[in-house]
């Protein structure tokens, strides 16, 4: 008996054998890899070239110690000091001042990780993050491919790869990796590898609060399987939606542990200027204009809740289904209850629903052909006024 | 009475209690604690920790941050014992209100320093009035002074030595060290040094009062809270 017949079910043991039909799999998949690739290399290609550009040419503006660094120097402005410095010395918590508890945990450990094999933490993160995205974009694809069709599947994969909003999946930030992960965790609880599902859900919550929020779909996906189950596998399903509760839980034992504040977090994300309450959509929106006279920059991020709420409604349109809609309101919506705009931007890149909703009003060709031709030009300029306001 | 076991090993009683929701719902908690476990597992196997000395400048930071006045007996270089008050306050100064620290000694001595530029004495003896400020400052235990100090030195992990409950670091051209309570990591008393002045203090954290308010102000050259 083969290896393969091990892992045979009675419907793959047809006519064709096992080994030669996943050997065609493999060779169908080569081109569709090799274009998500050349996606991948283009949008990179886009922000490495731009950022050399801002290197030698400015503007420095906020990032002056990092810009001028080397030629990749503004990739590694901005959150991605307080990775390096997780990654380097631990968490430590300093009441009143902004400090590293605010960041989670997956992406330092990562960074580590990348030391240890000789990288220097900032090359170490600007790798992790590139390749992550790579693997981000396939994983992207091939859920959406699951949920949708293949023609959606690549619309939405290209505009990912050069969404404006993008340029962080390239700097030492862990979106590239959380959104690699929230989709690998789907597309596993969609073939029923619950475990697998836990395990990446986990992980994507490790890395972003956001990563919490892939529960949603994956209770859905319980549900729905759930006759299909035997009660183990049940019970797989129910602890792969509970997994990024209880990771977000480990991230604050540990902090317990080595600060005395299990809350650290949160206590950190106050002095960035996050405190969540009720009435915060109405403190942000209030404060508005005051925002508009001390920083301009407010616009960019006001647009992207806008863009985002817009992409939403047209991935309902398209038929995008309410766990994966709520997901992406929830990752859009809620860091307005902080009181502020800032960063939704870059939030809402991971939400997967948003990308969909962009994919089906490029169904037309007209509108395919304005979507990514207005994307590589916001794209340079999102990249090259990076050193003004942090993404 | 004794149940006999069925074919696949389980009494009826088991079989009962691991019905098919318990099952799911056992392992759905293994799952969950396995995640909560393995999480703090890789954290703690692959961040480092900070330093004891870390974690002791942020403590004492804190006492420092949570506290705008101090009360402080001191002596340098072998002088007489004084006695002081340490307020952090807001002060009018140059026609406009700044924060600052007044530090006020039983003797007469006053000193005033309010951001930016203030820096202003009056009363004492000619040997306070030759003291550096931050000297004094340092050792009536002015909490701003001592507290951001410490906080930006934690921050940057280095810098702050921690050894027999003291801890120690520069300020500019001064030496400190800080005695800590053991349990509480509270400061509780200073010793400055710098190349040709040796201070040493004990220090208590005091809540402000509108009467040590109204006493400072009718002491200082300019103040408006």
């Amino acid at each position: 008996m083969t290896r393969y017949a091990w892992v045979a079910t009675l419907e793959q043991a047809g006519s064709v054998p096992l080994g030669l039909r996943r050997a065609e799999e493999s060779a169908r998949r080569v081109p569709v890899l090799a274009w998500i690739a050349g996606w991948w290399l283009l949008g990179r290609a886009v922000i490495v070239v731009t950022a050399i550009v801002v290197h030698h040419f400015g503007p420095t503006g906020w990032i002056k110690h990092v810009a001028h660094a080397h030629a990749l120097g503004p990739l590694q402005a901005w959150d991605g000091r307080w990775y390096r410095i997780v990654a380097g010395t631990g968490y430590l918590l300093v009441p009143g001042r902004q400090s590293d508890p605010a960041f989670f945990p997956l992406f330092p450990v990562l960074l580590r990780a990348g030391h240890a094999l000789g990288l220097g933490y900032s090359t170490a993160g600007l790798v992790i993050a590139n390749l992550g995205f790579l693997g981000a974009l396939v994983a992207f694809h091939a859920l959406t491919r699951d949920l949708f069709d293949d023609s959606m599947a690549r619309r939405a994969t290209a505009y990912l790869a050069v969404f404006p909003f993008g340029y962080t999946f390239s700097m030492i930030y862990p979106e590239s990796i959380v959104l690699a992960l929230i989709a690998l965790s789907a597309l596993s609880a969609r073939r029923r590898r619950w475990g697998l599902a836990a395990v990446c859900a986990a992980a994507a919550a490790l890395a972003r609060p956001e990563g919490l929020f892939v529960a949603l779909p994956l209770a859905v996906l319980a549900w729905q399987q759930r006759d299909a189950l035997s009660p183990r596998a049940r019970g797989v399903a129910l602890g792969a939606v509970l997994a990024p509760a209880a990771a977000i839980g480990s991230f604050s034992l540990y902090l317990g542990n080595v600060l005395g504040d299990p809350l650290a977090w949160s206590q950190a994300q106050r002095a960035w200027g996050r405190a969540f309450e009720p009435l915060g959509v109405l403190r942000a929106m209030e404060g508005l204009g005051r925002a508009f006279a001390h920083d301009a920059w407010v616009t960019r991020d006001v647009a992207a809740v806008a863009v985002y709420l817009v992409l939403l409604a047209a991935a309902a349109r398209a038929g995008v289904t309410w766990p994966w809609l709520l997901s992406g309101l929830a990752i859009v919506v809620l860091p307005l209850f902080s009181g502020s705009f800032d960063s939704v931007g870059r939030f809402g890149l991971l939400a997967p629903a948003a990308f969909w909703g962009l994919a089906a009003l490029g169904r037309d060709p007209r509108a395919n052909r304005v979507i990514l031709g207005l994307s590589v030009p916001l794209l340079v300029a999102a990249m090259a006024t990076l050193p003004l306001r942090f993404p | 009475m004794r149940v006999e076991p069925d074919e696949g090993g389980l009494t009826e009683q088991a079989r009962r209690l691991l019905g098919p929701g318990w099952v799911t719902l056992g392992v759905a908690g293994a799952l969950v604690a396995a995640v909560l476990g393995a999480g703090v597992l890789v954290q703690k196997a692959a961040l480092p920790s900070p330093a004891p000395a870390t974690l002791a400048a942020v403590r004492a930071a804190t006492w420092l941050q949570r506290y705008r006045l101090v009360e402080s007996t001191f002596s340098i270089g072998g002088g007489p014992v004084v006695h002081g008050q340490c307020l952090q306050d807001w002060f009018s100064a140059g026609g406009r209100r700044s924060r600052g620290a007044a530090l006020q000694l039983d003797d007469g001595f006053v000193l005033l320093a309010v951001q930016p530029h203030t820096l202003v004495s009056r009363g004492g003896s000619a040997a306070e009035r030759s003291l550096s400020p931050l000297v004094l400052m340092e050792l009536g235990g002015c909490p701003r002074v001592l507290a951001r100090r410490l906080d930006t030195l934690a921050q940057q992990h280095r810098g702050v030595t921690l050894a027999h409950g003291a801890l120690s670091f520069a300020l500019k051209a001064t030496r400190v060290t800080l005695t800590l309570e053991p349990r509480t990591g509270r400061p509780l008393a200073v010793r400055v040094g710098t190349r040709d002045t040796r201070g040493v203090s004990r220090i208590r954290f005091a809540t402000v009062t509108t009467q040590v308010r109204r006493l400072m102000s009718r002491s200082l050259p300019v103040y408006g809270s």
